[in-house]
């Protein structure tokens, strides 16, 4: 019943969909290294340079675009790879319901990425891999239409007895048959169903091969690349932990340290001003001088209040909510805070949050020119989300400093960061960090 | 007396000025960073100049460095290094061959106004001035002074740092006949060969603690 079945499920007709596809998309990637060469052929032809003489021109074309095709085929292969291959993963996903997640990006220069040319591998497969598919593909489409004769046979042959007509053809995959009787219409039928019955097996013989090749080619992380990108992340956690510290020293040093000494230098003074007993020798400096060293201890306290805000706000250990919230109200911009958690996220994740969303808000104020920016925390599954929305003028680069070093910074936690600011705005800024660190 | 300041944060640079003018120092020139030190002390000439260490554009030692080329160019300027921090090696680096007219002070200290005026003077005059963290530092880390009385530690470490045996008995509230014969003990305990110059005395005293 199963196998009978089989050819009529919207599955069957996802798979026949896919395989059509995937066939033009290997003959697509057949005539890649022809595109050029083939081209300026094609203008030759059509500026009528090759009316009089073809054969010694054409030559010459293709050998000298053929290699030069070669050569760019090769610088881009690896981004070509990746943009067929994303083409490919999302077909996967739409007709197939298979979704294969994104390789890492680019690390390093292009001929030496590793994922783009698994993908191009992937494409050099699409060839082979299409024959079963237009198979299939083939026998389910004409399997179709050859059980339909008998069906429409009356309908087209009713001429009047003693007329000779040439015979009707069917298609099949062993060549093709004709008939010229009615009765021959149920072998054609007959070898439809045939066609129609053994079309899901080939289609799915050809679509699990493509989805093999798919997940060990076109997926992420291959365990050599996963430790690669640890690697990468670990130096940078290394190297943010050090530039920290580096940060709080010179922020110590130059700030309240230098303040208190010089309190304490105007402390002495007035120590002297006041004399050891008895009437002070010079009361009014002396006055002058506590009155410098108030300020001076005030100026202290709140040098180190900042200081201990950009360590750890103490307001983030009663939870996201509270600690955006409280940012939010010393924006420039108005802030919309939106925080929905089931449950808190690892302090690390909650921290991390507390700064991107600072370090976008201060962006925000910074370039945007909005009038007002929204601050989403939300849980995805296993992930916490952060979306910061302005309705300013857009155009932020998520390769420029500021963002790539947020992008790296979250990297170190498996974070991922979204950046969507056309020119004219709006931006929108989404980050995505597991909720339980790592 | 004349004195050259080289200190980038302004609010200490002011209150030194303040500071020391108060006591009766003329302030040539206060300036904020190594290149203007030393074109100050070129045109100035003064009796001592109060250097940081950190201080633009690489706010690593460029102090430290200005004040190596200071004692080596202008050896009758005396260079107190004032920081936030003590490094030891930044006192042997700065030490060097002779303890005449050099001093190295944490900031701290200038809240005993007394007291850093004294070490400011002396380093004038051609003496020596380290910070007790400094010798506290070279103590620990150096040779075994398990044979020294406590007391005759505390006049160690006095010594070390450049004080004369007026000033110790100053800081030790004895009189100056006690100090003098700690003076003797701590040597012969310690083979040391005695001296009657202060500065041969410190040099000596920091070549035995720091082994």
């Amino acid at each position: 019943m199963t196998a009978l079945r089989a050819p009529f499920t919207t599955l069957a007709l996802r798979r026949a969909v896919y395989c059509v596809v995937c066939v033009v998309s290997a003959a697509a990637i057949l005539a890649v290294p022809a595109i050029v060469p083939g081209l300026g052929v094609l203008i030759l032809w059509a500026t009528g340079a090759m009316s009089d003489r073809p054969a010694p021109v054409v030559g010459p074309v293709f050998l000298v675009l053929f290699p030069l095709t070669v050569a760019l085929l090769v610088v881009l292969a690896a981004p070509t790879g990746r943009a067929l291959g994303a083409v490919h993963r999302s077909l996967a996903d739409r007709l197939l319901g298979v979704h294969v997640d994104a390789p890492p990006k680019r690390i390093g220069s292009v001929l030496s990425d590793g994922p783009g040319w698994r993908a191009i591998g992937y494409c050099l497969l699409k060839v082979p891999l299409a024959i079963p598919q237009g198979y299939g593909a083939f026998c389910y489409v004409f399997g179709l239409v050859n059980l339909s004769y008998p069906v429409w046979w009356p309908l087209f042959r009713n001429h009047p007895a003693g007329t000779t007509l040439g015979p009707v053809w069917a298609l099949t995959p062993f060549g093709t048959i004709g008939t010229r009787t009615f009765a021959g219409t149920f072998l054609i039928a007959a070898a439809g169903l045939a066609m129609l019955l053994v079309a899901p097996w080939l289609m799915r013989a050809g679509t699990t091969a493509d989805l093999a090749a798919m997940r060990r080619l076109l997926g992420p992380r291959r365990l050599a690349e996963r430790v690669r990108e640890l690697q990468i992340s670990r130096a940078q956690a290394i190297d943010d932990a050090a530039t920290m510290m580096r940060r709080l020293e010179r922020d110590l040093h130059d700030g309240a340290q230098i303040r208190l000494a010089t309190l304490a230098m105007n402390l002495g003074m007035a120590t002297e001003k006041l004399g050891v007993d008895g009437p002070p020798p010079d009361l009014a400096q002396a006055r002058e001088l506590v009155a410098l060293a108030h300020r001076g201890a005030k100026d202290a306290l709140a040098d180190l209040r900042d200081l201990v805000r950009g360590i750890h706000p103490p307001v983030l250990d009663s939870g996201l909510g509270d600690a955006l919230a409280t940012l939010a109200t010393s924006s420039a911009i108005p802030v919309s805070v939106h925080v929905d958690l089931p449950d808190r996220p690892a302090p690390a994740i909650e921290t991390i949050t507390y700064f991107c969303a600072s370090e976008l808000l201060a962006n925000a104020a910074k370039h945007s020119h909005a009038t007002r920016i929204g601050l989403d925390v939300i849980r995805s599954g296993a992930h916490v989300l952060l979306t910061v929305e302005d309705d300013g003028a857009g155009g932020a680069n998520a390769d420029g400093p500021g963002l790539s070093g947020l992008a790296r910074r979250i990297a170190v936690v498996d974070g991922r960061m979204r950046v969507h600011s056309p020119i004219g705005g709006p931006t929108r800024v989404e980050l995505e960090l597991p909720t339980g660190g790592l | 007396m004349r004195v050259v300041i080289a200190e980038d944060a302004a609010m200490m640079r002011e209150g030194l000025v303040r500071l020391l003018t108060d006591r009766g120092f003329e302030v040539c020139a206060a300036v904020a960073d190594a290149d203007a030190l030393r074109s100050a002390i070129a045109e100035t000439a003064p009796d001592v100049a109060i250097i940081d260490i950190r201080m633009p554009p690489t706010h690593t030692d460029e102090g430290l460095r200005a004040a190596i080329d200071i004692r080596r160019d202008h050896p009758d300027v005396g260079v107190l290094v004032f920081s936030q921090y003590v490094e030891t090696r930044y006192a042997t680096r700065l030490l060097a061959d002779r303890p005449n007219g050099v001093g190295y002070l944490l900031k701290d200290r200038v809240a005993d106004v007394a007291d850093f005026v004294e070490a400011l003077t002396r380093v004038a005059s051609g003496g020596t001035a380290l910070d007790p963290e400094v010798v506290g530092h070279l103590m620990r880390a150096g040779r075994d002074t398990a044979s020294l009385t406590p007391r005759e530690r505390e006049v160690l470490a006095l010594m070390a740092e450049g004080r004369s045996n007026a000033g110790i008995a100053a800081a030790l509230v004895i009189t100056p006949g006690v100090v003098e014969k700690h003076v003797a003990n701590i040597f012969a305990k310690l083979g040391l060969a005695s001296s009657d110059s202060d500065n041969r005395r410190v040099l000596a005293v920091l070549r035995h603690v720091s082994g």
